[in-house]
C-alpha cells in the first residue's frame, strides 16, 4: 500500500496542538480500539485473529494429517489416548482503523467547527489507534478520495498522522457514494471503519453506504452536526445558498417551517441510524457542541468502540 | 332597467391599468431581494418546503397569494377609478334634446324627498346629463304654453346642468307641440343631423304628460317620456268661471265657477267669493261643494253616489250687486294636501262704472239739460231734433251718434223708415223716450179709433191716427226692485197729461200709473228702449228729487246694458296687447315711455314704444296685474289658469300622442349608482386580508 502523504505543507503546531494536546493524549493512552469482530489483520499484532496460528491462545484440535508441523502435536493427549492430535492456536494479530473523514465543504461550518471538531475526534482516534499497534488508515474524502494516509503504525507515527489532519482543508462537494465506492476498492482490508460526517448526501447517504457497512469493516458512523444546524437561527426571507453546490433555496423562515425542518432531520437522522445499525453497525450522532473530549472519553466508550 | 354597469372613465382606468399592473408585477418580482445565507446543505431545507407544500392544498395559488391579493386590490382599485355606475335607466344617446316642462302643474310638491315636479325633472335632467359620455352632445328646452332653449347642442356638462337649473316654474299651460317643433328645428340645424345614416336623436321629455293638442305632436326623433308626479297626487281646481251680468239686471253680477277633483278620493270643498279681498258677508258667499275624482269611470261614479248616498255637486253659483270696479276672487279652501296652489283661485275683473256718453234730442228743456250736463256724463251732447232729422237725410246717424250710449229723445219721435216701418235708431243703443213711442217696437201707444189692448179685434189704426191721451197720471205701483227704481219714492209722481200705453206680455212695465203703464222698458234686439208716457214738462218729475236719481240709475243701467261682459281673463303667459292711446298719462302721452307693471310676481318696468300699439310682457303667473298709469279698460288685469289638462295632475303613462316610448311611472328617481365607493371597500377590504396573509405568513 502507497502511503499519500498529504500535498499541503506541515501545519503549524498550534494547529497540531489544538487537535491534540498532550495532557489528553495522556488520557487517550489507557484506551483501545475494541472491535465486536474478530477481524482478521495482515501483521502479527495484539489482537485475536479469526485465523489460526501462532500465540498463546488456545482455539481448537484436529486430526493430525500427514505434513503437519509436528511442534503443535499434543503430546499429552498421545500419551493418554495414542492419538495425534494438533493443537490450533489463534492467531495474534494488528488491527486495522479506517478512519474515514468527510472534508467536503459542508462541513467548514458551525461554531464550534465542524471540520475542526471531526479532525479533533479523528486525531484522537487516530492516537489510540497508533498507541495501540493498530493498523490506522486515515482518509479524507470530498468529491472523491482526497487524501489518504496510508497504513500507520506505531506511536512514532503520530506527529505524521496529526500533520495530515491538520493539513486537510475543506474542498469541494461531497460525492459521498463515489468516495465510498473508492474507499472500499483501496482497502480490502478487514477493520474498525470510523466515518466520521455531516451525512448530508443529496442524492442519498445509502449510495454510498452500502460500500462500506456490513461485511468486512466494523462501521461507526458518526454524524456531527453543528448546533446551527440543530437548531437553525434563521429568520425572514431567505436564499439559502448551499455551499457545497450552489444550489439556491428560497425560503421564509416561518415556525411551521422550522417545525418540519426540525422533523426532516430528526427522520433524516433515524434514517441514517437505522440503515447502519441493520447492517450491523453503530450509529452516534453529535453536536459539536459536546466537547470532543467527552464525546471520545464517554460516549464511544459507552458504544463499544474504545475500551 | 339595465343593471350592467357602465363605465363613464374608463378610459383613464385603461391607461392607469396599463401603467399599474406591469409594475405591480416588476415590483413583485424585485421585491423578494431575499438575503442570502449559506448553509451546509440545502437537502433538508428543501425537503421541508416541499413536505410543506405537498401538505398544503392550493399551493400554487398560495405561493402567489400575495401576488394575487395585490392584483386583485389593484383591480378593484382600477375598477373604482373607471367610474362605474349601475343603470337603471338607459343612458343618453350620442344626441340628446332634453325637454324640461315647467308648466303649472309642475309645481305640483309630490316628487321625491319633498320636490316639486320641475325639480324632480330637473333632478332627473342633471343625472342624465352626467351620464353622458364625453363625445356625446346635448341640448336643454324648456317649455310651457311656449318653447325656450336653455341651452344649445354642447357637450359641456357644466353648460348643460347651469341650464337645467336656469329653468324656473311658471304658471303656463302645457303645449308640447311647440317644444317638439323648437326641438326639431333644433335637431334638424345641426348639419351632422342631416346626413343618412345618423342615428335619429334621443328626445328625453319630463314631464307629467299633459299637454294641449296632443294629437297634433309630431316629431322625428326617438322620444323617451319620463313621467314625473305621483298618481296619488290631491288637487282640488277651480277649472272653470265665467261671471256675467244679468241681463234683465246689469248691476248684478252672476258668477259661476265650476270645480274639479284630481285627487283619488272624493272630498268635500268649500268655495269663498270675496270682492276686493273682503268676504261678502251673507249672500251665501261660501258654498260647498262635494267632488267625485275625476279620474274614476261613470260606473264608479254611480257606484259611489249609490253607495254614499250623496249626489256630487261640482259647481257653486254667486250672485251680487256689484255696480263699481271690483275683483271678485273665488276660491276653493280644502286646502289639504293640495298640491297646486295657483288653481285654487280664479279672478274676475268687475270694470268700473262706465263713463256715459249720452245725447239728448230736445227743443229745449231745462231740467233734462240742467241733468244731462251734472251726470258728469263723457259727452254730454245737446242737439235739437232739426239736427237729428238733418242727419237722417244725409244717413250719417249710425256715423254720428252711434257712440253714444244713451239717446234721450225728449217728446220727439224719431222719424220711421218708411221700408221697415221703424224708428231710425243707431244700429244698437239704449233710448229714453219722454212723451213718445218710437215706432217699429212692440210696446205701442194707443191711437184713436182703435182698441185699446192690444191684440184685440177691430180694424188696425190709420198710421197717422192721433195718439189717445190719458188725463191726471199717478202712480199706483212702481218695480222699487229694479235698479233704475231703486231707492226711489215715486208716489207723489204726477202728470197732467200722458201717453196710453199698449204693452205686451213680455215688456216689463216699471211705473204702473192709475189708469196705464207710465214707464216700460222695451228690449228690442241690440235696442233698449225706456219709455216715459208723460211729458216732462206736464208732471211734477222735475221737481222732485228722485228726478235726477232715476236720470242717473237708468242711463247706468242702460250703459252697464249695453256691455254685459265682464272684463276678459288671460291665462297665464298671455301677453295682452295695448292701444297707447289708451293709456290715462296725466301728462303728454308723447312723453311716456315705460309703465310699472304689478303683478303677483313683483313689479317691473316695461318700455312703451312709440307705435300704436304695444305688447305687455307674458303675464306668467295667476292673480292680478295692474299697470301705473293705468290703461283704460286693462285697469286690472286678471290671469286665471282654469285649465283642466294643466290642473290633472294625474301623470300620464303614455308618451303624450302616442310617440316614443314611456318609462315607467314613479321609477327610480336616480339614474343610476355609483359603484365605486363598493369597489373601493372592496379594495381596502382585500388589502386587510393581504396585510394579515402577509404578517401570518399562513404556510409559507
Amino acid at each position: 500500500m502507497t502511503v499519500q502523504a498529504p500535498a499541503t505543507p506541515a501545519a503549524p503546531p498550534d494547529t497540531r496542538k489544538l487537535l491534540l494536546d498532550p495532557s489528553f493524549m495522556a488520557r487517550l493512552d489507557q484506551l483501545d480500539l475494541m472491535s465486536r469482530k474478530m477481524l482478521a489483520g495482515k501483521l502479527k499484532g495484539e489482537r485475536r485473529s479469526k485465523r489460526r496460528g501462532q500465540s498463546v491462545e488456545f482455539a481448537d484440535y484436529r486430526n493430525y494429517v500427514i505434513g503437519d508441523d509436528l511442534r503443535f502435536i499434543d503430546w499429552n493427549i498421545f500419551a493418554r489416548l495414542d492419538r495425534l492430535f494438533l493443537k490450533l492456536f489463534l492467531e495474534e494479530e494488528d488491527l486495522s482503523l479506517y478512519i474515514l473523514l468527510d472534508v467536503s465543504k459542508s462541513c467548514d461550518y458551525g461554531e464550534p467547527h465542524k471540520a475542526l471538531y471531526m479532525k479533533q475526534v479523528a486525531a484522537a482516534l487516530g492516537y489510540i489507534g497508533l498507541v495501540n499497534y493498530n493498523r490506522v488508515h486515515l482518509t479524507a474524502f470530498a468529491n472523491g478520495v482526497v487524501a489518504d494516509t496510508g497504513a500507520l503504525r506505531g506511536r512514532r507515527r503520530v506527529a505524521q498522522m496529526i500533520d495530515f489532519i491538520a493539513n486537510l482543508e475543506p474542498t469541494g462537494a461531497s460525492y459521498f457514494a463515489d468516495s465510498c465506492r473508492r474507499f472500499a476498492l483501496q482497502h480490502r482490508g478487514k477493520g474498525v471503519l470510523v466515518m466520521l460526517s455531516d451525512f448530508f448526501v443529496k442524492e442519498g447517504f445509502e449510495g454510498g453506504l452500502r460500500y462500506v457497512a456490513g461485511g468486512k469493516y466494523d462501521l461507526f458512523a458518526i454524524q456531527a452536526l453543528a448546533p446551527q444546524e440543530i437548531d437553525p437561527e434563521l429568520q425572514g426571507d431567505l436564499k439559502l445558498r448551499d455551499v457545497e453546490d450552489d444550489d439556491m433555496a428560497e425560503v421564509s423562515i416561518t415556525q411551521p417551517l422550522l417545525k418540519q425542518y426540525k422533523a426532516n432531520l430528526n427522520a433524516y437522522c433515524l434514517a441514517l441510524k437505522d440503515y447502519v445499525t441493520k447492517r450491523g453497525g453503530t450509529y452516534l450522532f453529535t453536536s459539536t457542541a459536546v466537547p470532543f473530549d467527552t464525546l471520545v472519553l464517554n460516549y464511544l466508550r459507552e458504544r463499544g468502540l474504545l475500551g | 332597467m339595465n343593471w350592467l354597469p357602465t363605465f363613464l372613465n374608463w378610459q383613464a382606468a385603461a391607461i392607469a391599468a396599463g401603467l399599474a399592473i406591469p409594475a405591480l408585477l416588476i415590483l413583485y418580482f424585485l421585491k423578494l431581494r431575499r438575503q442570502e445565507r449559506v448553509v451546509p446543505s440545502t437537502l433538508l431545507w428543501r425537503k421541508a418546503i416541499q413536505d410543506l407544500q405537498v401538505n398544503s392544498p392550493f399551493q400554487k395559488l398560495r405561493r402567489n397569494l400575495l401576488l394575487l391579493l395585490q392584483l386583485i386590490v389593484l383591480l378593484l382599485l382600477l375598477l373604482a377609478l373607471s367610474r362605474p355606475v349601475a343603470n337603471y335607466k338607459p343612458g343618453p344617446g350620442k344626441t340628446t334634446v332634453i325637454l324640461i316642462d315647467r308648466s303649472a302643474s309642475m309645481a305640483a310638491r309630490d316628487g321625491n324627498d319633498g320636490r316639486t315636479r320641475l325639480e324632480e325633472a330637473q333632478f332627473r335632467a342633471r343625472e342624465l346629463v352626467r351620464s353622458m359620455s364625453r363625445d356625446s352632445t346635448a341640448m336643454v328646452i324648456a317649455f310651457d304654453s311656449s318653447a325656450e332653449t336653455m341651452q344649445g347642442f354642447t357637450s359641456d356638462q357644466q353648460a348643460l346642468i347651469a341650464a337645467i337649473d336656469r329653468i324656473r316654474q311658471t304658471d303656463r299651460k302645457t303645449d308640447l307641440r311647440r317644444a317638439y317643433a323648437l326641438a326639431e328645428a333644433q335637431v334638424n340645424f345641426d348639419p351632422e343631423q342631416l346626413r343618412a345614416n345618423v342615428e335619429p336623436p334621443d328626445v328625453r321629455l319630463y314631464s307629467d304628460g299633459r299637454t294641449l293638442n296632443e294629437q297634433d305632436l309630431r316629431i322625428k326623433a326617438e322620444v323617451t317620456y319620463e313621467p314625473i308626479g305621483s298618481l296619488s297626487a290631491k288637487n282640488i281646481a277651480v277649472v272653470a268661471l265665467s261671471a256675467k251680468r244679468n241681463y234683465e239686471r246689469p248691476t248684478e253680477v252672476q258668477v259661476f265657477a265650476r270645480l274639479a277633483n284630481f285627487g283619488p278620493e272624493p272630498v268635500q270643498a268649500p268655495v269663498t267669493l270675496s270682492v276686493d279681498g273682503q268676504m261678502v258677508m251673507g249672500g251665501g258667499s261660501l258654498q260647498s261643494t262635494y267632488l267625485l275624482p275625476e279620474r274614476w269611470t261613470e260606473d264608479q261614479r254611480r257606484q259611489h253616489v249609490e253607495k254614499a248616498g250623496k249626489p256630487p255637486s261640482d259647481s257653486v253659483q254667486f250672485k251680487l250687486d256689484l255696480a263699481n270696479r271690483a275683483i271678485i276672487r273665488i276660491e276653493q279652501m280644502n286646502k289639504d294636501g293640495d298640491q297646486l296652489a295657483a288653481d285654487d283661485v280664479a279672478h274676475v275683473v268687475v270694470p268700473p262704472p262706465k263713463v256715459l256718453a249720452a245725447l239728448l234730442v230736445s227743443d229745449g228743456n231745462y231740467f233734462l239739460e240742467r241733468v244731462v250736463r251734472s251726470l258728469g256724463l263723457q259727452k254730454p251732447d245737446i242737439i235739437i231734433p232739426q239736427a237729428y232729422e238733418a242727419k237722417v237725410k244725409e244717413n250719417k246717424v249710425q256715423e254720428d251718434y252711434g257712440k253714444y250710449d244713451v239717446i234721450i229723445f225728449d217728446n220727439y219721435r224719431p222719424p220711421t223708415d218708411a221700408r221697415t216701418g221703424k224708428a231710425i235708431l243707431p244700429d244698437s243703443g239704449s233710448f229714453i223716450y219722454f212723451g213718445v213711442v218710437p215706432d217699429g217696437i212692440k210696446t205701442k201707444a194707443a191711437r184713436m179709433g182703435a182698441a185699446t189692448q192690444p191684440g184685440a179685434p177691430g180694424t188696425p189704426p190709420p198710421a197717422n191716427a192721433p195718439p189717445v191721451f190719458l188725463d191726471d197720471m199717478a202712480v199706483m205701483d212702481w218695480d222699487r226692485d229694479h235698479p233704475i227704481l231703486a231707492n226711489l219714492a215715486l208716489n207723489k209722481l204726477y202728470a197732467a197729461q200722458g201717453l196710453k200705453l199698449q204693452v205686451p206680455l213680455d215688456r216689463e212695465v216699471l211705473i204702473e200709473g192709475l189708469k196705464g203703464p207710465m214707464m216700460v222698458l222695451d228690449r228690442d234686439g241690440r235696442h233698449t228702449h225706456l219709455i216715459v208716457a208723460f211729458n216732462l214738462m206736464e208732471s211734477n218729475w222735475p221737481l222732485k228729487v228722485s228726478f235726477p236719481v232715476f236720470m242717473h240709475q237708468a242711463l247706468h243701467f242702460l250703459a252697464l246694458g249695453a256691455d254685459m261682459a265682464l272684463r276678459q281673463s288671460y291665462e297665464p303667459g298671455d301677453a295682452p296687447q295695448v292701444q297707447r292711446s289708451l293709456i290715462n298719462v296725466a301728462g303728454g302721452l308723447e312723453a311716456l315711455s315705460k309703465l310699472t307693471l304689478e303683478g303677483p310676481g313683483g313689479t317691473r318696468e316695461v318700455p312703451v314704444p312709440p307705435g300704436d300699439r304695444f305688447v305687455l310682457p307674458p303675464l306668467e303667473q295667476v292673480g292680478i296685474y295692474k299697470t301705473v298709469p293705468e290703461i283704460t279698460g286693462m285697469e286690472q288685469i286678471a290671469v286665471n289658469m282654469l285649465d283642466v289638462n294643466e290642473s290633472n295632475l294625474v301623470p300620464a303613462e303614455k308618451p303624450p300622442g302616442d310617440i316614443g316610448k314611456a318609462e315607467p311611472l314613479g321609477g327610480e328617481s336616480t339614474r343610476r349608482r355609483e359603484l365605486w365607493p363598493f369597489l373601493a371597500a372592496a379594495a381596502l377590504a382585500v388589502l386587510f386580508i393581504e396585510w394579515w396573509v402577509y404578517t401570518r405568513r399562513v404556510h409559507l
